[in-house]
């Protein structure tokens, strides 16, 4: 039998879950600096640990509105094959080994996420968690704005 | 002490081996340019060829310790023509300088397939018109050619026991390194132990041998009567001395057969005095050095919030920030290595390319002694031999329309390298036809990219270099494949660079290329609009003026103002963050100057000039442009570094003189103060 830690968040009233071997740290948001044409979800970089590292605003990126930070937003540093990228979510609850068998796949009418960025179903602690896949998290596509050439980048105002 | 010579150590090996390879090469290459300058004149310059001989006998030592049985036998090859050159029993000919060159470039790709575990490209007939050229009669001895020596890892003298006597006629002692980790955290390797063998005698041949169990073993065969007296010291460091003994070592070249302008041992053998470190290592040190700079400025700010009376307190940080500055400087020159290095490869490719297109080329170099940063360097050795291929498939002419456009027959491509304070220039000037405009226009336009009548310099670089365009219809091998100088000018920006252009058709071409000297570390002006500070690189800000609102006009939807000679297209950083244009009367304003021209920057405010860490930004979804990396300066908050030439590229004013930017020429501290 075999089982996984996962750290385990909230965003807009859901429980997720995130491969704690996927996990570097987690950091309360403090300073978000944010980079211009990038994608909608890329809220901005964020420093850590001597490396300057994008934070994808995790509400946007699964279409939910955005809301302000408050004292319980967390940063997740999640590390994905080369990549560092930081998950912005509304609080981050805890850590919970999820035993495999208990993991189900996504039914089609589960999912009011758009997107196949969800791995697997689990219920941990009477409550449904929803397993994420990172890699196609991450896999946020550039906006127009960001494929814009640079030529038409910074065009005179007025 | 056998039996841990770990993966880890052989890469290491290797990697010393590549590394001493490039040096070696590198340099026989530019005294081989030095003989072709001097042509085929006879004799040649005995100390070029000298010092080839001395490099190639390194090589053929080195290439025998890794086991590299093909170039060890090409480099004895090459040994023997030399031998024979100096001796004057062979003439110093063009066929002999071919024959030259050729052994060098094969012995590059041998190394260079090794490196990459390729197959090694063929050799034997390379091998035998040496044979030919360069085996006069009377030398004594010949390496065994790799087809008698089917196993690398065979010993010199297997199974030679020690002479009972110690004696050994033939005056040869093979001395036997077992290499372990242990030793080499002691940095007793490879190289050190041959370093210290050959103070002891010239060796004759090395080569690695595999021991049952796997053990890895290296075999020096010395030219030495006797072992050194202090055997157990030498035992302690894993070597062991043994007599050679006659029959059983393989011919190899006799000692006495070198040429007689060999230097002594001694001289040869004189600790070099260099270390070589890798790029790593030092970008390490580079990286401490940058965290210190962010200390230092956070002291700086803690010290001007307490109020008066700390001049002590100021004073140290003056001196801290001064040795800072010089520990900075320091690194940065070791990092620095002369352009020769990728300099010298150029002359054989225009050789090369001149013969086969039938054109005469000459390739002259200025400056090879500037010194850039060795990440720099090796980034432009495909880029500048993109340049100067360029300059000869497009540039230079056949010698008959040279001859009839009034030119002279052999064209000159210029390669001019020089500094310029934070800055290195290289330059690549060829005669040749120039860059018609009209033509540029015209395969533009059937690309279906037209671009205006009369392009300016600016834009026909700009041409040039988007992907896909070429002016050729059909690709030779050299160029006209159209995605060369996309790769250039990528290359040159990420070098934080920039390339430009000036042509006079029917007369030059000239490429400039601009980079900075030193990477992670950068001189910026902070600036902020919108509440977003940012950090503009100083190298590109010509000077800071105020911008009354009153003074700017808007000429087709395009915002200028006047500004010495002529009008200068403004962009607003607050657009960057879509926001509106500030409504005060008076706002900063940094003239940039990039590769495409001057362009206004106006910002809410500069906030003074700052040295930055730059930190890139590697992850694909800050791949954006107008971003160059970030920065921190403290306070735990990334600041970006924005990219003048993306930020600008929208509105710019072509440069009205040819003359190059001078940045920071304009005293920007003065119009700063003004400023803030």
């Amino acid at each position: 039998m075999s089982a996984e830690t996962y750290i385990l968040f909230e965003l807009a009233g859901a429980f997720y879950g995130v491969r704690s071997r996927d996990v570097l740290h987690i950091e309360m948001l403090e300073h978000i600096t944010p980079v211009p044409n990038t994608a909608n979800a890329v809220e901005g970089v964020v420093f850590s640990r001597g490396h300057v590292i994008p934070a994808v605003n995790l509400r946007v990126r699964f279409g939910f509105p955005r809301i302000e930070h408050t004292g319980r937003t967390r940063l997740i540093f999640t590390r994905s094959g080369q990549r560092t990228v930081a998950l912005i979510v509304d609080s981050a609850r805890e850590f919970r080994t999820i035993p495999a068998e208990s993991i189900r796949p996504i039914g089609e009418t589960l999912t009011g996420i758009p997107g196949n960025y969800l791995s697997g179903v689990a219920t941990a602690a009477d409550r449904l968690v929803l397993l994420l896949d990172l890699a196609a998290v991450l896999a946020i596509e550039t906006t127009a704005a960001a494929a814009t050439p640079p030529a038409a980048l910074l065009q005179p105002t007025s | 002490m056998s039996g841990d010579f770990t993966p880890e150590l052989q890469t290491e090996l290797l990697e010393d081996f590549y590394a001493e390879c490039d040096e070696l090469l590198s340099g026989i290459r530019k005294s081989l340019a030095h003989l072709e300058h001097a042509g085929a004149t006879d004799p040649p310059d005995s100390a070029a060829l000298e010092s080839i001989y001395r490099s190639i006998h390194t090589l053929k030592g080195i290439a025998g310790i890794v086991g590299l049985r093909a170039a060890e036998q090409l480099a004895h090859g090459t040994e023997g023509l030399l031998r024979s050159l100096s001796r004057g029993e062979s003439a110093w000919s063009e066929h002999s300088l071919d024959l030259l060159a050729g052994a060098v470039q094969r012995l590059d790709q041998l190394v260079a397939a090794h490196r990459l575990n390729q197959p090694p490209p063929d050799t034997e007939s390379l091998v035998a018109q040496l044979r030919q050229y360069g085996t006069p009669a009377g030398t004594r001895g010949e390496i065994a050619p790799a087809s008698s020596t089917p196993s690398p890892g065979r010993a010199l003298a297997a199974g030679a026991g020690p002479d009972a006597d110690g004696n050994n006629p033939q005056g040869r002692w093979l001395a036997i390194f077992s290499p372990s980790a242990e030793l080499d955290r002691r940095g007793v390797n490879i190289n050190a132990v041959r370093e210290r063998l050959s103070a002891l005698g010239p060796i004759v041949r090395a080569a690695p041998s595999v021991q049952p169990g796997g053990a890895m073993q290296f075999e020096f065969l010395l030219a030495v009567p006797e072992p050194p007296s202090d055997v157990e010291g030498w035992a302690r460091d894993g070597i062991q001395f043994r007599p050679a003994v006659a029959g059983q070592s393989e011919p190899e070249p006799a000692p006495d057969s070198r040429p007689q302008s060999e230097p002594a041992p001694g001289l040869a053998t004189a600790p070099s005095h260099i270390v070589r470190v890798e790029l790593s290592r030092l970008d390490e040190l580079m990286r401490i050095v940058g965290e210190m700079v962010i200390h230092r400025s956070r002291l700086e700010e803690r010290i001007h919030q307490l109020n008066g009376g700390q001049s002590g307190l100021q004073e140290v940080n003056l001196s801290l920030g001064r040795s800072l500055r010089e520990l900075r400087e320091a690194i940065t020159r070791v990092r620095l290595v002369p352009v020769a290095e990728i300099f010298t490869r150029l002359p054989f490719a225009v050789r090369d390319l001149g013969r086969e297109s039938g054109k005469k080329v000459r390739l002259a170099l200025e400056g090879e002694d500037t010194e850039i940063d060795k990440y720099v360097v090796e980034r432009l050795k495909e880029p500048l031999l993109h340049l100067v291929r360029n300059a000869v498939s497009h540039g230079v002419e056949s010698p008959a329309e040279r001859l009839a456009a009034g030119k002279r027959e052999e064209a000159v491509i210029r390669l001019r390298a020089a500094t310029d304070g934070q800055w290195a220039t290289i330059e690549i000037h060829d005669d040749g036809s120039g860059i018609d405009p009209r033509t540029i226009a015209a395969r533009a336009a059937s690309l279906g990219e037209p671009i205006s009548n009369s392009p300016t310099e600016a834009e026909l670089l700009d041409v040039l270099c988007r992907p896909g365009f070429s002016t050729r219809d059909e690709a030779d091998l050299a160029a006209g494949r159209g995605v060369g100088m996309a790769v250039v000018h990528n290359t040159i920006r990420e070098l934080g660079g920039t390339l430009s252009l000036r042509t006079q058709p029917g007369q030059w071409t000239s490429f400039r290329l601009r980079l900075p000297l030193t990477l992670s570390i950068a001189e910026t002006f902070l600036v902020s609009a919108a509440g977003q500070l940012c950090a503009i690189p100083q190298g590109f800000v010509e000077e800071i003026v105020l911008l009354a609102a009153t003074d700017v006009r808007t000429i087709q939807q395009v915002e200028v103002v006047s500004y010495r000679d002529g009008v200068l297209p403004l962009v607003r950083l607050r657009a960057l963050f879509r926001t509106e244009p500030s409504t005060v009367a008076q706002v900063p304003m940094l003239i940039l100057s990039t590769e495409r021209g001057l362009c206004g920057l106006v910002v809410d405010r500069v906030h003074g000039q700052r040295e930055v860490v730059v930190r890139s930004m590697h992850d694909p979804l800050l791949q954006v442009p107008g971003v160059a990396g970030a920065t921190e300066l403290g306070d735990g908050r990334p600041v970006l570094i924005l990219d003048p030439v993306d930020l600008t590229s929208g509105a710019v004013r072509p440069r009205t003189s040819p003359r190059p930017p001078v940045p920071s020429r304009a005293a920007p501290t003065g119009a700063f103060a003004t400023a803030s």
